[in-house]
């Protein structure tokens, strides 16, 4: 029995055009045994940065509130909202602080970074569940489904997607990868992240 | 005589007759025709033994089988499957009909119950009504007959890809539309050749080249869209009947 | 196991084998393989022959490379994960199975056929090892259509479960996995039998197998009765494997229902069992009309949406 396959659960990445994509899906398993499917994943950081945390589910719960008090502490000494790199850097040592005891998560970070010219750039990243980070220019997974997702990503993805083509890529991605996935499922939610808003939908996925 | 101390502690050996050689198959069934492709590399571990192994064989005019697994086993198979073919060739004065090629291979995987053959089959060809089709095997014989397999050591990265493209799956049609049961044979080879791409990418055991066999039933209109396939290679033995051509392509060697 | 005694004792399973492939390898190319019956596979000298490999302990060397519960890694992954259930009532015998097959966390299959159509007044369901359920139910094909040559009359549902129940002692402890219920009707009637790969063999009225039967056990313990009309009976096995699909990760797909009657079985329909979640089985009689599912159900009658007269008080 893997402790990373003891809840299941997935979480994707993506970079559009002037936008970010993450989403997973809303399983929490007992191994075999469904036990909910209303169960979230993904977290808000700040306006502009969103948190995934696929793994065993007791440490999602644990990593968010961790993070979130790292995040405040850090508003309050530097007074102003962290930057995704920054804040990739800050996911990264908090998990290499346990490494010979670790959460076991695998992070997917999504968010937009201001540029020195008063724009946003795109950003995302993953870490393994020591805190080695991934910053990729297309898509990043992680979660019981990484493989499915990474083979379906790697199909559709494409680059310069505006944030409606954005959204319609991650959740044909994801709904068909976690359909292949015994352990993920159970209906998906997905967040498009653009300069002035972020788009929250619900996906309707199989329940079985 | 002195005390002798035996240093030698108990030994265990274990009989390990296989080898996992990496690489992925993949075959589609359409209306009358069927696609079976595999990518040539062989590889064991982090080496890799060729680029070019074939992965990929004509049987008859009608059937050709993928295998993929353990190279050794998978070749030393196929090569019975032909044997067998043959006999039958010699008893009946005729080849073997697909869905009776897909039974002798179950037996055949059956017989080797308590020392299996590691390899998963997929074989795909023409039915004796005409209609494409694909029958995919377990390495100890249970099978079923489907529109469309991977299988492999990418097999979880290229099924739920075609679940979405061929069957559409997730995806919902336009009102008063329909998603097709069937799709033509230029459209099943870009998404072949898409999902070996893909595979290559992401994979280190899928790489190097890329071999798609075409099976034709008589007289299909598929056969005009592989007019202007680059390098196509006609395999077909006897006139009149089912065709089956070759068509190679290049993967990444990374 | 005590392979040094095992290896010169001329009773086990595994020396019975040897003795097997001895036979096979005297005379592996008979001339009747040359003749019509190529094609007949290992099936030519009436019984089936297999290869086993050279090692003292035949057994172990499978399990060593097939066996997935004590090593994940192993490299032949056979299939598993199921939910098939199968009850005798007033108006015959209802057979419903999932379709999934799962090698790990990956979903190998969403389309099997988990029933397996011995002949037009018998069916076998599957659980367990893909290729033995085949394979050998398939078999039993063959002799029960022998019986029937030989006697003059159909086999009984009783004897063609006791020669398969034999057929899979003979192979204990090899390491043959199957776990079937043989449904049919015979002159005494609709009948069920439960047979493993252990040997068991039992008759009943109502079975579940596989690693979601607990959750359609719970569905059809508390709607089972004898008298259900065929319609009650249908939707019963349906809403069963509903529930064993939904709540098990290695069960889903889609739901394969079977009836058998005293003319044999018919086959009623194939259900999506995530259609069936969200907008029920469709127009099919016995349906309630609706989805199967918790939330779908209770829509508007919960506590996060009320009723509004529950909300206003």
């Amino acid at each position: 029995m893997s402790i990373m396959e003891l809840n299941g659960g997935s979480v994707i990445a993506m970079v559009g055009k002037d936008c970010v994509a993450i989403a997973s899906d809303l399983r929490l398993g007992n191994q075999a045994l469904g036990i909910s499917a209303n169960f979230q994943k993904i977290f808000p950081v700040t306006d502009r940065i969103y948190l995934g945390l696929p793994g065993l589910a007791t440490d999602v719960t644990t990593l968010r509130e961790r993070f979130r008090f790292r995040v405040n502490m850090y508003t309050i000494k530097e007074e102003r909202e962290i930057e995704p790199e920054t804040f990739a850097r800050l996911v990264s040592s908090t998990l290499y602080e346990h490494r010979f005891g670790p959460y076991f998560i695998e992070p997917v970070m999504a968010g937009l970074s201001k540029t020195p010219s008063g724009g946003y750039k795109p950003f995302i990243a993953a870490a393994d569940l020591i805190g080695c980070l991934n910053f990729a220019k297309d898509f990043v997974v992680a979660g019981t489904a990484s493989s499915k997702l990474y083979g379906v990503a790697e199909g559709l993805w494409e680059p310069d997607l505006e944030p409606e083509d954005l959204f319609e890529t991650i959740s044909q991605t994801l709904l068909n990868a976690v359909d292949r996935d015994a352990y993920s499922g159970w209906g998906c939610v997905v967040h498009v992240i653009t300069k002035d808003k972020v788009v929250t939908r619900t996906l309707k996925g199989r329940m079985d | 005589m002195p005390d002798m101390v035996s240093l030698a502690q108990p030994q265990q050996r274990q009989f390990n007759p296989y080898a996992d050689n990496g690489g992925t198959i993949l075959a589609i069934a359409g209306a009358d025709f069927t696609v079976i492709a595999g990518d040539t590399r062989q590889s064991e571990g982090y080496s890799i033994q060729t680029r070019y192994a074939p992965k990929v064989f004509r049987l008859t005019d009608r059937a050709v089988l993928a295998v993929n697994g353990f190279a050794a086993d998978g070749n030393m198979f196929v090569k019975k499957v032909r044997q067998r073919l043959e006999w039958y060739r010699h008893a009946h004065a005729k080849d073997m009909p697909l869905r009776a090629i897909a039974r002798l291979i179950q037996t055949m995987l059956y017989a080797r119950r308590f020392f299996p053959f590691y390899v998963y089959n997929i074989l795909g060809g023409i039915e004796e009504d005409g209609s494409g089709a694909v029958y995919s095997f377990d390495p100890v014989g249970s099978y079923e007959r489907e529109a469309c397999r991977a299988a492999g050591a990418a097999q979880s990265l290229v099924q739920p890809f075609l679940d979405n493209q061929i069957y559409f799956k997730n995806q919902v049609p336009a009102p008063g539309m329909a998603h097709p049961v069937h799709l033509p044979l230029s459209t099943v080879l870009s998404l072949v050749i898409d999902s070996f791409t893909s595979a290559t990418e992401r994979h280190i055991e899928v790489g190097d080249g890329l071999e798609m066999y075409v099976v034709l039933a008589k007289g299909s209109t598929a056969i005009q869209s592989l007019s202007t396939v680059r390098g196509i290679q006609e395999m077909t033995v006897t006139e009149d009947g089912e065709r089956v051509f070759v068509i190679r392509r290049e993967l990444k060697k990374d | 196991m005590n392979t040094f005694a095992d290896r010169f004792s001329t009773t086990t399973a595994a020396s019975q084998l040897r003795h097997a492939q001895k036979l096979a390898e005297e005379e592996e190319f008979d001339a009747t393989m040359w003749g019509s019956s190529a094609g007949f596979g290992s099936l030519t000298k009436g019984v089936p022959t297999f290869t086993v490999p050279a090692v003292p302990d035949p057994t172990a060397f499978l399990r060593l490379h097939t066996d997935d519960h004590a090593d994940p890694s192993c490299r032949i992954k056979i299939k598993h994960g199921t939910t098939t259930l199968a009850f005798r009532f007033q108006g015959g015998v209802i057979v419903a199975v999932d379709s999934r097959a799962t090698a790990g966390s990956y979903i190998a299959s969403g389309t099997v056929k988990k029933v397996i159509e011995i002949n037009p007044y018998l069916l076998g369901t599957m659980a367990g090892g893909a290729a033995d359920c085949q394979f050998w139910e398939t078999y039993l094909g063959m002799h029960c259509r022998l019986h029937e040559l030989r006697n003059r009359e159909r086999i009984s549902v009783s004897a063609a479960s006791k020669y398969l129940s034999n057929l899979v002692y003979s192979y204990k402890g090899m390491g043959l996995s199957m776990g079937t219920m043989i449904c049919g009707w015979d002159k005494t009637g609709p009948a069920v039998f439960y047979v493993d790969s252990d040997g068991t063999r039992l008759k009943g009225d109502l079975f579940a197998v596989g690693s979601g039967s607990t959750f359609a056990y719970g569905v059809l313990d508390q709607g089972y009765r004898w008298d259900l009309t065929d319609e009650e009976a249908q939707e019963l096995g349906r809403r069963s494997i509903y529930a064993a699909g939904h709540r098990d990760a290695f069960s889903g797909n889609t739901c394969n229902l079977y009836h058998v009657k005293e003319a044999g079985w018919t086959f009623l329909g194939n259900y999506d069992i995530s259609q069936m979640h969200y907008e029920g089985p469709g127009d099919v009689p016995g349906a309630p009309g609706g989805g199967y599912g918790y939330d779908i159900r209770v829509e508007g009658r919960n506590s996060s949406d009320p009723p509004e007269e529950a909300a206003a008080a």
